[in-house]
């Protein structure tokens, strides 16, 4: 006998089918994501932990600040050296004569995206208020800021308003609103680069009303009038829509800076006259292995922008310099070799008297050509070939490449190992195995972090430093090794420093006595002439005799060899070949409104 | 047979475990493996050979040459010198942790088998219960954790030793001795049954002398055996901590030369994974087959057969 399904189970299975074949429909598969124009798909080696402006002290950090917060400032795109452009402000600012009194006119009609923090759900217009609101916020303790050095004794009536219990109530002498558009603020001494710091994520624009509506959560809540506003966030991925509400601002090609000789052939006039931002949305990943950024970025349909790894440039690129790709891959991305506006140090720890400054005279000599002796065995050519694919750039002293205060004229000496000139200084200052004293080599855990160790500890053997002497003291996480640091028990310290904006003073401060642990000399190095000398310098306006008194601060680093210094890394970075896009690190902030993503067909 | 036996007096277990061991030719082939690599790590612990493992070369990723068997590392250090070392680090982990583990298992098993069914059983089946319960790596995580920054002190000799470069052998030895713990403890129920302990008991002799000169030396075979299991464990999983950077901090070992090359192989450099995989490769098989000839030879079943 036939039999039938009975219908009850066969409808069940059908609505199922249905649903299923409705949901994977839904989602968009991968392989149109190649053709979809609509979103700029950004990638980033790490992740924010908040988005408070108060504690966007990293990279990270401070790409999703500027892209979601307005600050008065910003750099222009395409210009270099790196030149500053209003944002938020109508103009650069008033100075009066004595540097002392600033005053900022902010933009009209300039209005937040639209919230339920504000009355009606609407954004409010940006008002100098606010202004002098998130700068309070800097030095509220409760809101653990991190970019509190940078304006710390310097503006009247700050430090004193922290002190006296930040109350928001309480008006500050030196930081004023003088009106709805009016900023004014009062320095204790002047500040060359005041502005510079007003371009920097830590200064953007916060609503109290949101502030006031997520509290604690406010860092994954952000709320800005800048070109984005935040969709989605997780520690995986950002998702950035266009604001609705930004004011109407257009590309301008000759205003950012172009320049035909170096920048022609990546495509940038077709930004010319497009409205800011230029793409709806814009997705940032952050991705930590970079196998797997890579991975996702050579599959074609992922990612837009990355770099290449270290192990696979091999493969991928003809020539690191100028950068050439092979063939294949020339076919499918534009390439660019992105150097930092940073150096990476080794530093002594000069507070510990073992290596640094010494009470006794004749032992600080010593001491002083023990740090030359291990300059000397120091061999940053090779550690460039090794790890850096032979492109970063060497150089003597503090000041990188490019900024008011780099000396062509100091010599290569500081910066080329010389064994037997190691020697000498060792035998000058009485040292032989026997005596050479115990140093730690601090660092954070990991498989390259040895490596580097192990080839420090292999130069020190070339200058007879025995090998048990140098220890290797490890750390989990970077917070870990970081608070060692700041507490003063690391002796020889790794570390690098990205410029907060393109000024010499910012790598200089790095060895100002005041600033030393936990403030941002890990050194620790205070030597009386440099820091009046220093002193002097950060009150004085761009020009020659600053130029020469920079030019002085860093032959005394070269000199008194508080750090081993210094080499600037550079970055092999790729996007495909359908998005306009010039990469920038540090002092940018973030690029994503000026990139572009468009058909291959159709140009 | 035409020959008749002679019988000159009556065998020992060992001896006839020995005679039974030589006559495994693939444990005898694994026991020569092990003994070269005991050696190896010897005379490098003596400072005979590879003491140049961390010497920079003037480039680094040399290929094979005489000069360097299995190439150079990124720093031009002679990778064949680097694994070479791994063998000493190998032993050195495997020997600490397999003599201890078993010490610790075995007092531990025998006591609890002694006193089946009291309190003291009760209480040791439930420390290995519980430490059997908690996944080995994570274990070995929170011990590190735990003594980073812990001392041990010995005051009369201001004397201060700091724990966080054991924390692998600790960790190790506070997991490995459960296994030789619960076999030698159902070795003692079944030894503690038999007439001369019955028979030591009636004329008063003490629990503890019991154990000690009449039941442990009766469980010296399984000790063995698990020493073996014990040892071979230890150098696997130190070379897996060490690779997920739990492990070796200072030093080299299998385990760091791994975690290098997962750079160098995307570089197309491969001495690195095949100096340390294949040097540990060798050894496990040796190691296992060497374990389980001594097991096979010291089974008192087969043995007395």
């Amino acid at each position: 006998m036939m039999s039938f399904p009975r219908p009850l189970p066969l409808l069940g299975l059908l609505t199922c089918l249905a649903a299923v074949i409705g949901l994977t429909g839904c989602k968009k598969p991968f392989s149109d994501r190649a053709q979809d124009v609509s979103v700029f798909r950004f990638s980033d080696n790490g992740a924010p932990v908040t988005m408070d402006p108060v504690q966007s002290a990293t990279q990270y950090a401070n790409l999703m600040t500027t892209s979601i917060y307005d600050q008065l400032y910003e750099y222009k795109y395409l210009a270099r050296p790196y030149e500053l452009k209003p944002r938020l402000a109508e103009a650069l600012p008033e100075v009066s004569e004595d540097g002392l009194l600033y005053t900022f006119r902010i933009k009209k009609g300039v209005r937040y995206s639209d919230h339920e923090c504000f009355p009606g759900g609407r954004g409010r217009e940006v008002v100098a208020g606010d202004f002098v609101y998130s700068m309070k916020r800097m030095f509220d303790p409760k809101n653990l800021p991190q970019g509190e050095w940078l304006w710390q004794g310097k503006i009247v009536g700050m430090d004193e308003w922290k002190k006296t219990g930040a109350d928001y109530a309480q008006s500050i002498e030196g930081l004023r609103a003088l009106d709805d558009h009016t900023i004014q603020i009062k320095l204790n001494k002047p500040f060359p680069q005041l502005t510079y710091t007003f371009a920097m994520g830590y200064s953007s624009f916060v609503p109290r009303e949101a502030v006031e509506l997520y509290g604690k959560e406010f860092g994954i809540n952000p709320v800005g009038s800048g070109p984005y506003v935040l969709k989605s966030f997780t520690t995986k991925k950002a998702i950035l829509m266009r604001n609705p509400n930004y004011r109407e601002e257009f590309f301008n090609l000759e205003y950012e800076g172009y320049d035909p000789k170096k920048q022609s052939g990546l495509g940038l006039e077709k930004l010319d006259g497009n409205r800011l931002p230029i793409m709806d949305t814009a997705e940032v990943y952050f991705m930590k292995e970079e196998m797997s950024r890579w991975n996702s970025l050579n599959k074609g349909t992922e990612i837009h922008y990355g770099v290449i790894p270290i192990e696979l440039t091999h493969m991928v690129t003809e020539n690191l310099k100028p950068l050439k790709l092979k063939p294949d891959y020339e076919k499918k991305f534009t390439a660019m070799n992105l150097p930092e506006l940073g150096i990476v140090y080794l530093y002594f720890n000069m507070s510990n008297p073992i290596i640094g400054h010494h009470p006794d005279p004749e032992q600080n000599r010593r001491n002083l050509l023990l740090r030359k002796a291990i300059r000397a065995g120091y061999d940053w050519p090779q550690r460039n070939r090794r790890y850096y694919n032979g492109i970063a750039t060497i150089f003597p002293g503090t000041i990188p490449k490019g900024l008011d205060g780099y000396d062509e004229t100091l010599g290569n000496e500081s910066v080329t190992p010389d064994y037997e000139q190691a020697k000498r200084h060792l035998k000058e200052g009485g040292w032989t195995p026997e005596n050479l004293p115990e140093l730690d080599y601090n660092s954070v855990a990991g498989v390259r972090m040895t490596q580097l160790y192990e080839q420090f500890r292999g130069w020190m053997g070339k200058i007879g430093y025995p090998r048990e002497k140098i220890k290797f003291v490890q750390y989990a996480t970077f917070g870990d090794y970081n608070k060692a640091v700041k507490q003063k028990n690391c002796t020889l310290i790794g570390m690098a420093w990205g410029l907060d904006y393109p000024d010499a003073e910012n790598v200089l401060q790095l060895f100002y006595g005041p600033n030393g642990s936990p403030g941002s000399n890990s050194s620790n190095f205070d030597d009386p002439e440099y820091n009046e000398l220093f002193k002097k310098s950060i009150v004085m306006q761009p020009g020659p005799e600053r130029t020469e008194i920079y030019r002085q601060l860093n032959k005394m680093i070269v000199d008194q060899v508080p750090a081993i210094c210094g080499l600037s890394r550079n970055t092999l970075t790729v996007w495909h070949k359908n998005v306009v896009f010039l990469p920038s690190r540090n002092p940018h902030g973030s690029l994503l409104k000026y990139a572009y993503v468009f058909e291959d067909s159709k140009d | 047979m035409s020959e008749k036996e002679v019988i000159v007096g009556r065998e020992s277990l060992w001896t006839k475990s020995g005679r039974k061991l030589l006559r495994d030719r693939a444990g005898v082939a694994a026991m020569v493996v092990v003994g070269i690599y005991g050696i190896i790590a010897l005379l490098v612990s003596f400072g005979v050979i590879a003491q140049d493992w961390d010497k920079l070369g003037e480039e680094g990723f040399e290929g094979m040459s005489a000069a360097h068997w299995f190439g150079t590392n990124i720093n031009g250090q002679d990778i064949f010198a680097r694994a070479l070392q791994g063998i000493k680090t190998a032993f050195q982990v495997g020997v600490v942790v397999a003599i201890s583990a078993t010490a610790i298992g075995g007092i531990l098993g025998a006591i609890a088998g002694y006193f089946h069914r009291t309190i003291v059983d009760e209480v040791i089946m439930w420390i290995y219960g519980c430490i059997d319960a908690i996944p080995f790596y994570l274990f070995v995580a929170a011990v590190a954790f735990a003594l980073k920054g812990a001392e041990f002190t010995v005051p009369v000799l201001d004397l201060h030793i700091s724990l966080a470069p054991y924390a692998m052998h600790i960790a190790m030895i506070a997991t490995f001795w459960s296994s030789t713990c619960r076999i030698v403890r159902g070795e003692v129920i079944k030894i503690r049954g038999l007439e001369y302990i019955q028979a030591a008991k009636a004329i008063g002799v003490g629990p503890l002398t019991i154990i000690r000169r009449h039941v442990m030396p009766n469980t010296s075979h399984l000790l063995l055996v698990q020493s073996t299991i014990a040892f071979v464990g230890a150098i696997k999983s130190e070379v897996i901590l060490t690779f997920l950077g739990l492990g070796v901090k200072e030093g080299v070992s299998w385990g760091i030369m791994l975690s290098e090359s997962i750079n160098d192989v995307l570089r197309g450099h491969m001495g690195n994974f095949l100096g340390a995989s294949g040097f540990l490769f060798v050894l496990v098989i040796a190691f296992n087959m060497f374990a389980d000839a001594l097991q096979d030879a010291l089974d008192p079943k087969k043995v007395s057969g």
